[in-house]
């Protein structure tokens, strides 16, 4: 096909210009189409992200045997730390300190004092993790952005907490209180951990934790192992402490099922894209008709001058795919600045959209499908009229 | 040895479950340097036998060879590749490209044709010249008259330096003083750059100024009002449905 002699290039971006108003509006449409495909791609691409960052295949999860895999209803004894650190080889040990991370999890009610009755009325629900200074050495992802470790009375938030409550992100500031089971706690710093679900949640000391909720068990233990074939000592351990009714689960486990969980979401999402690619598609068709149709003449005055309906053809499809990457870059640039980052809650706490290189790649080819595929079966129809009925065509 | 030998043509369609045939064994020829017009009334076939010279249209049966080529025998890509070379097309309603320059509408048929750009920049320049438009070869289609739009459709048509020129009443939309324009244009391009023109017109007095001039009449071909005298002795036909 590009042996042949083509049209010139200019032709087909000139044409783009011959109808301003319907390139413009076609362009609008084109770019919203991409856009959601964008944002349904963010949606499944940042529930990947938040999912896979938060699984570390060197950190064990020990919870309660009767809790099934729902750690906050889980319950386990206060000396399973000290239990567990003693008994099993290959717990990671640095400079006499042993990465076990005793933590109580919970989802309450949550209000800060900025909140709007609104975002009250709505939200508020929100995950309270309760943990020692053994935390941030286990969850190696997880670093202080701002603020200090919170002391007695004093909480951390991760940097998506605001969204999982349904609050302004100032209302979660450092120095702004926090209340939750009848006690309020002072914000002392914000925390990130590279995109993972911890970041929706709110760290307070676990003694404190335990104070408040009257509480001297633990929801779960969390130990980094040297390799992660330490797994099965701690699962040992669990089997053979029967009296502690313990279970372990490798973090990257528990979160592998987790994504499985949620895998229908995410296939959801992809029969979104598609739906919403189809229908642009439709769209596109819809207006390529109408530019043939008004240029028949003109296409068989090309073809009389001896250009083959083939070079005709890809004119006509350069012009669609133009103005569909022209839509795409748009909805990029949109995407990027306006829907990237922005925070979705969940079940599990909130992750970000994320417009990454996938999601781009997928805009970009849905834009290139919506170009081609809009443009041959109108372009086709046109070329298969006669030369001779075509010229005379108004 | 004619440039142009149309042997015993037909051209049939359908048009619901009636056959028309505009065209039943026409036989014709055309040499190099004629200056040609077609007659007749309306629906007389006389366009049609027009595009089937100009390989835009295909006979149903019969040949048609231009320059030695049977083109009845092309493919349609290769039709299209010999129609590049071959044929210049006045059309009556211009048909200029509306989004290129009077120019770059000239200029289109030479890049079928393999040439350096400078070339291409030497042949518009000349064409643009020979229908007196240089000054407007940056305006595009809307920006001029019809009379001037016409004068690039000639340009165009010429610009490739085709075997034939083929026009369809090329004066058919245009006012008198205009036509008279064009048809001197016209008559210049057979006598000073020696193209080989055919023409179809109603207009009697357009018609005239060819040198042979054929009528299709009552299913006739006749020339100067006489039947035309055929190729391998038959005698050249249209009938009208």
């Amino acid at each position: 096909m590009l042996g042949q002699k083509l049209l010139p290039w200019d032709y087909g971006v000139r044409n783009l210009f011959r109808r301003p108003s319907r390139s413009v509006l076609t362009l609008g449409g084109l770019t919203i189409v991409v856009l959601l495909v964008l944002v349904v791609v963010g949606f499944i691409r940042g529930l990947e992200k938040s999912l896979a960052a938060t699984g570390n295949p060197n950190v064990v999860l020990v919870y309660a045997l009767s809790s099934g895999a729902d750690i906050e209803n889980s319950s386990i004894p206060g000396r399973s730390p000290s239990l567990l650190a003693a008994s099993v080889d290959g717990v990671r040990r640095r400079h006499g300190v042993e990465y076990v991370s005793p933590e109580l999890y919970l989802a309450t009610r949550i209000t800060a004092s900025g909140m709007s009755e609104d975002a009250l009325s709505q939200g508020g629900m929100g995950l309270v993790r309760g943990v020692t200074t053994a935390a941030p050495l286990v969850r190696d992802k997880v670093q202080l952005l701002e603020g200090a470790w919170p002391q007695s009375g004093e909480v951390i938030v991760g940097r998506l907490a605001h969204s999982k409550l349904g609050a302004e992100e100032e209302d979660l500031a450092i120095g702004q209180q926090v209340s939750f089971d009848g006690q309020s706690w002072t914000i002392s710093g914000t925390f990130v951990a590279a995109g993972s679900a911890f970041e929706s949640e709110i760290w307070a000391p676990l003694a404190d934790l335990q104070t408040a909720l009257k509480r001297q068990d633990l929801s779960m233990l969390a130990v980094a192992m040297d390799s992660p074939e330490g797994v099965a000592d701690v699962d040992l351990f669990c089997r053979e402490r029967i009296d502690l009714e313990l279970k372990a689960v490798s973090e990257s486990g528990y979160y592998a099922a987790l994504q499985k969980h949620y895998k229908p979401v995410r296939m959801l999402g992809w029969v979104v894209v598609v739906l919403v690619a189809g229908s642009g598609i439709f769209a596109g068709l819809n207006t390529m008709y109408g530019a043939v149709v008004g240029r028949v003449r003109e296409l068989a005055t090309l073809q009389a001058l001896g250009f083959r309906r083939r070079a005709i053809l890809l004119t006509l499809v350069q012009e669609a795919t133009l103005l569909a990457c022209a839509g795409a870059l748009v909805a990029c640039l949109i995407g990027l600045l306006l829907v990237d980052g922005t925070a979705v809650r969940f079940t599990m706490g909130a992750f970000m959209l994320s417009v990454d290189s996938v999601g781009i790649a997928v805009a970009c080819g849905v834009a290139a499908l919506l170009g081609v595929v809009g443009a041959l079966p109108p372009a086709i129809k046109a070329m298969r009229l006669p030369i001779v009925e075509a010229i005379k065509a108004i | 040895m004619p440039l142009v030998e149309v042997h015993n043509v037909v051209k049939e369609y359908a048009n619901g479950e009636e056959t028309i045939r505009p065209l039943d064994g026409v036989s014709l020829t055309v040499d190099q340097g004629d200056y040609v017009s077609l007659m007749g009334a309306s629906g007389s076939g006389k366009s049609t036998l027009l595009n089937l010279i100009a390989g835009i249209d295909q006979a149903t049966s019969g040949e048609i060879v231009v320059a030695d080529t049977d083109i009845t025998k092309l493919s349609r890509g290769k039709l299209a590749d010999w129609r590049a070379r071959h044929i210049g097309y006045v059309f009556q309603t211009h048909n200029l490209i509306p989004v290129l320059t009077a120019y770059e509408n000239v200029e289109l048929p030479l890049l079928l044709l393999p040439m350096s750009s400078a070339e291409r920049r030497k042949r518009v320049g000349i064409a643009m010249e020979a229908v007196d438009l240089t000054s407007r070869a940056s305006h595009y289609p809307r920006q001029m008259s019809g009379g001037q739009e016409q004068r690039v459709g000639i340009a165009r048509a010429i610009v490739a330096n085709p075997t034939v020129v083929v026009a369809d009443e090329p004066t058919g939309s245009l006012d008198d003083e205009t036509t008279e324009q064009i048809l001197t244009l016209l008559s210049r391009i057979n006598t000073e750059l020696g193209m080989t023109l055919l023409m179809v017109t109603h207009d009697a007095d357009a018609g005239s100024r060819a040198r042979r001039k054929i009528r299709l009449e009552r299913g006739r071909l006749l020339e100067n009002g006489k039947p035309v005298s055929l190729v391998k002795g038959q005698t050249a036909q249209l009938h009208t449905a």
